[in-house]
């Protein structure tokens, strides 16, 4: 970089500096992420990576293969405003890709940038630049220009119009999500207001949930006739009839305009919609980029800075009593350890509105789809299916224990306790959490489809226990060897290894269906007195596993504290 | 006497590296101990080994003449530590976290919450009892951090960089309770980069410099050592080692070598 700066005394800041510090940033994140493999457990991480992300990729190509399908089909039909209707529905499901999956993990906070002499649109430049890793960002680019090759297959002449309005369409999207992230972090930044998003998000996804049930044809086979009736698909209609006169003037319509105006040959006004959508885009840009302006002058997001400062007056000082002097003589037992620890974890519950409503969740969709299943035919499967179902919201708070705490997880080793006893206590409270939910799960299930068998209660509760203790083992261990900071202060930053969010997922399947299998193959042979005996035998195996792996946790512990601190204790 | 912490052939690698490199020291009961090093010197991996945050490759740790290998609870009840990162639990209030702290140290209810809100009154946190530590300013968390560090009355302290970010009204108070501590027998062993502040508290320093022992004694013997070094070679820094040295100019002495010699006239003469 030397050659850059060779003639500091003009103090003319060159392209190519400009080139120097992109190439520099790229490298470091990069660098970032390539280190983070060569930490002990890194390994992990990079095995996690290679199973997560083709799944990704699998789930991107389907949307995006038919998008480009249906562009191609419209084109060929004559119908290329109808190109309007997918780009309404790239625009919803990324946002709800937004929602679900967030930012791609977070390797260094992009605001530690500032002090380096980057310019101000560099720096929105930058900001924008990293922002397009964004899963639903990529989508969005993949979507559109699967649309544009569509038609230009259907269409040849229209290639280049297509690309330029989809480009465009594109590029409003990934504005507009930079744009929400940005003002929503600054919103979020303060615990309060994330409470509220946090409830507002629920209360979004329960009401999107109950739409679903109570008027998608596919859970309503029985009364589909209910479901979908033609005064509810007049009323929606002339709700489409009324909004359409607005919906004309937003980008997704802009850009169906477009190409309509392009397939006529109508220059002028395909010009005029394309500069209308890119004139959306300029706009985002410019609240984006107002928001860029106030963190480049130094804000900081966090529950500090945004502490209000109401403070009372000191009270005077006391002196320190000599009870707090060199030795208490107090009793010193480690056994309350564990019921110390407890303590502490209900009050990180009872403070932590993102664990609440995640355990409020499942009671709800049990409910929303219970009387659906109990109505057909194969709800003998209710009480199994809604159990497993429940213990996907509780079994990966155990993979990741020490996230909510921090730096402060070097307590336990600091402190003259055992760290079986710390993972004991949090594991009774993952026990606790997970009983109380299906305790409700059963009462909304038999309050919906009457009392159960008590074989199949029986057995079901058996495998829950098996595969809590099972699950719990394991998480124990990925708790230790692959924590994740949990951030408050960021709206979608990761909250968890992927690899412990794959295993924990796994561990569950691979159970349900050895469960599921037992069984069935039960009922086929007609020894239904097997089921009882086979799940208790499950569950003393998986106690044992549990015993074994709770006295072995302590030596793990101890042996992979650096990487535990390091990741914990990253700023 | 049995010392408060001995050192035994203490060693700690990271890839080949020797961090700590075979250090042997002693830290009597009752002294206030200053462990001084430049950056990357060895200081923080000592701290860490010496409180059970990081497993050493070699020696061995005895503190008040129990092995910390060996039996880590019954050691680790008698210390008390403000660690590097101050180890605080973000989603608790400070007097939730005192009470939190004191539990887990083995003291009674009755006793953790009068010491709790005998601490809070002292670091003059008091009104900010029912706030969250995620919401403390870091002067206000380090303050937290040393009071959770003697709730349970603890014999050996290990603070590091317990002053940083702490404001001066504060800082008095927490050098006199320290300071009552020692005359009460506790030892406490203080790293710090504010040289000041270890001369005005501490009777023995040890200073660690490429991961060894590279001085150790009482200020007067460090001191004394100095110029004895001094004296037959320069009689200009012989007649100034003949005024009092600080300990500023004694640890620039010993461990200052390279960074203290002469430098070019030009070097980095591009600086404004």
């Amino acid at each position: 970089m030397a050659e850059l700066i060779a003639n500091p005394k003009k103090n003319i800041w060159t392209a190519q500096q400009t080139v120097a510090q992109f190439r520099a940033i790229a490298w470091l994140r990069w660098r970032i992420l390539f280190n983070g493999f060569r930490r002990k457990g890194g390994a992990g991480e990079l095995v996690g990576r290679i199973l997560v992300y083709p799944m990704l990729a699998a789930a991107a190509f389907f949307p995006t293969l038919g998008a480009g399908f249906a562009g191609w089909y419209f084109t060929t039909q004559g119908q290329i405003a109808h190109v309007s209707w997918l780009l309404w529905g790239a625009f919803i499901l990324c946002q709800l890709l937004n929602i679900n999956l967030g930012r791609p993990g977070t390797t260094f906070n992009p605001n530690e940038l500032i002090r380096f002499p980057v310019r101000l649109r560099n720096f929105v430049a930058i900001r924008l630049f990293f922002g397009l890793l964004a899963p639903a960002n990529v989508l969005i680019m993949l979507i559109s220009l699967a649309i544009a090759v569509g038609i230009s297959i259907a269409r040849p002449s229209l290639c280049a119009y297509a690309l330029i309005a989809l480009a465009a369409f594109a590029a409003v999207n990934v504005l507009f999500t930079r744009m929400v992230f940005a003002w929503v972090d600054r919103w979020l930044s303060t615990r309060r207001a994330r409470e509220i998003f946090t409830l507002l998000i629920f209360a979004g996804s329960i009401a999107f949930q109950w739409a679903n049930v109570n008027f998608n044809p596919a859970y309503n086979h029985h009364r589909h006739a209910n479901a979908i009736t033609p005064q509810r698909m007049s009323a929606a209609v002339q709700l489409y009839h009324r909004a359409h006169p607005f919906l004309i003037y937003l980008p997704p319509e802009l850009t169906g305009s477009a190409l309509v105006a392009a397939q006529r040959g109508r220059w002028m006004l395909f010009t005029a919609c394309v500069v209308a959508t890119l004139l959306f885009a300029a706009i985002f840009l410019a609240v984006f980029t107002l928001r860029m302006r106030t963190e480049f002058r130094g804000e900081v997001l966090s529950d500090v800075a945004n502490a209000v400062a109401a403070r009372k007056p000191l009270a005077a000082h006391v002196a320190l009593a000599p009870s707090a002097g060199v030795d208490s003589g107090a009793p010193r037992r480690l056994h309350s350890a564990v019921g110390v620890v407890l303590g502490k974890e209900f009050l990180y519950v009872r403070r932590n509105t993102g664990i609440f409503y995640s355990l409020i969740v499942p009671v709800v969709m049990v409910f929303l789809f219970a009387g659906k299943m109990s109505i057909r035919s194969n709800s003998a499967w209710l009480i199994p299916a809604a159990v497993a179902y429940t213990l996907f919201s509780v079994m990966p708070l155990s993979y990741n224990s020490f996230g909510l705490e921090a730096a402060g997880a070097q307590f336990y080793f600091l402190a003259p306790v055992r760290l079986r006893d710390v993972f004991l206590a949090k594991n009774i409270l993952n026990l606790l959490l997970a009983f109380v939910e299906i305790v409700v799960v059963l009462a909304v299930i038999v309050y919906l489809s009457g009392r159960p068998s008590l074989l199949l209660l029986s057995v079901t509760l058996l495998w829950a226990a098996s595969t809590l203790l099972i699950g719990l083992t394991l998480g124990n261990l990925r708790s230790v060897s692959s924590p994740k900071k949990i951030e408050f202060a960021r709206a979608a930053g990761k909250q968890a290894s992927p690899l412990s969010a794959f295993i924990s997922m796994g561990v569950l399947l691979v159970l349900a269906a050895f469960g599921g299998g037992l069984l069935v193959a039960a009922r086929f042979l007609n020894l239904s007195w097997v089921l009882l005996p086979a799940f208790a035998i499950l569950l003393a195996v998986a106690f044992v596993i549990y015993v074994l792996g709770l006295k072995h946790v302590e030596r793990y512990a101890l042996g992979h504290r650096e990487e535990l601190f390091e990741e914990l204790s990253k700023r | 006497m049995t010392p408060a912490i001995a050192l035994h052939d203490l060693s700690r690698y990271f890839n080949g590296f020797a961090a700590v490199d075979h250090i042997d020291l002693t830290v009597e009961a009752g002294q206030f101990f200053g462990f001084l090093g430049p950056n990357g010197a060895g200081k923080s991996t000592t701290i860490k080994m010496l409180t059970g945050l990081l497993a050493p490759s070699t020696g061995s740790i005895q503190i008040l003449g129990q092995d910390l290998l060996a039996n880590p609870l019954e050691v680790k009840r008698n210390l008390g530590v403000v660690p590097e990162g101050m180890a605080l639990f973000g989603r608790l209030t400070a007097s939730e976290y005192l009470r939190f702290v004191g539990r887990m140290y083995g003291l009674d209810k009755q006793t953790t919450a009068q010491r709790s809100d005998e601490l809070l009154e002292f670091m003059g946190l008091a009104n900010e009892r029912k706030k969250l530590i995620a919401d403390f300013s870091h002067g206000m968390g380090k303050k937290l951090a040393l009071a959770a560090a003697v709730i349970h009355g603890p014999k050996v302290l290990f603070l590091d960089e317990p002053f940083e970010g702490v404001d001066a009204l504060a800082a008095g108070l927490l050098k006199s309770m320290l300071q009552r501590m020692i005359a009460r027998g506790a030892t406490i062993f203080l790293t710090s980069h504010v040289l000041e502040i270890v001369e005005r508290l501490c009777s023995h320093i040890a200073i660690i410099h490429h991961g060894r022992i590279v001085a150790n004694g009482s200020l007067d013997e460090l001191r004394a050592g100095v110029q004895a070094r001094l004296a037959p070679a320069d009689g200009e820094a012989a007649q100034a080692a003949n005024e009092r040295l600080t300990l500023e100019q004694i640890f620039l002495s010993i461990v200052g070598g390279e960074q203290g010699a002469e430098r070019p006239e030009g070097e980095l003469a591009w600086l404004s």
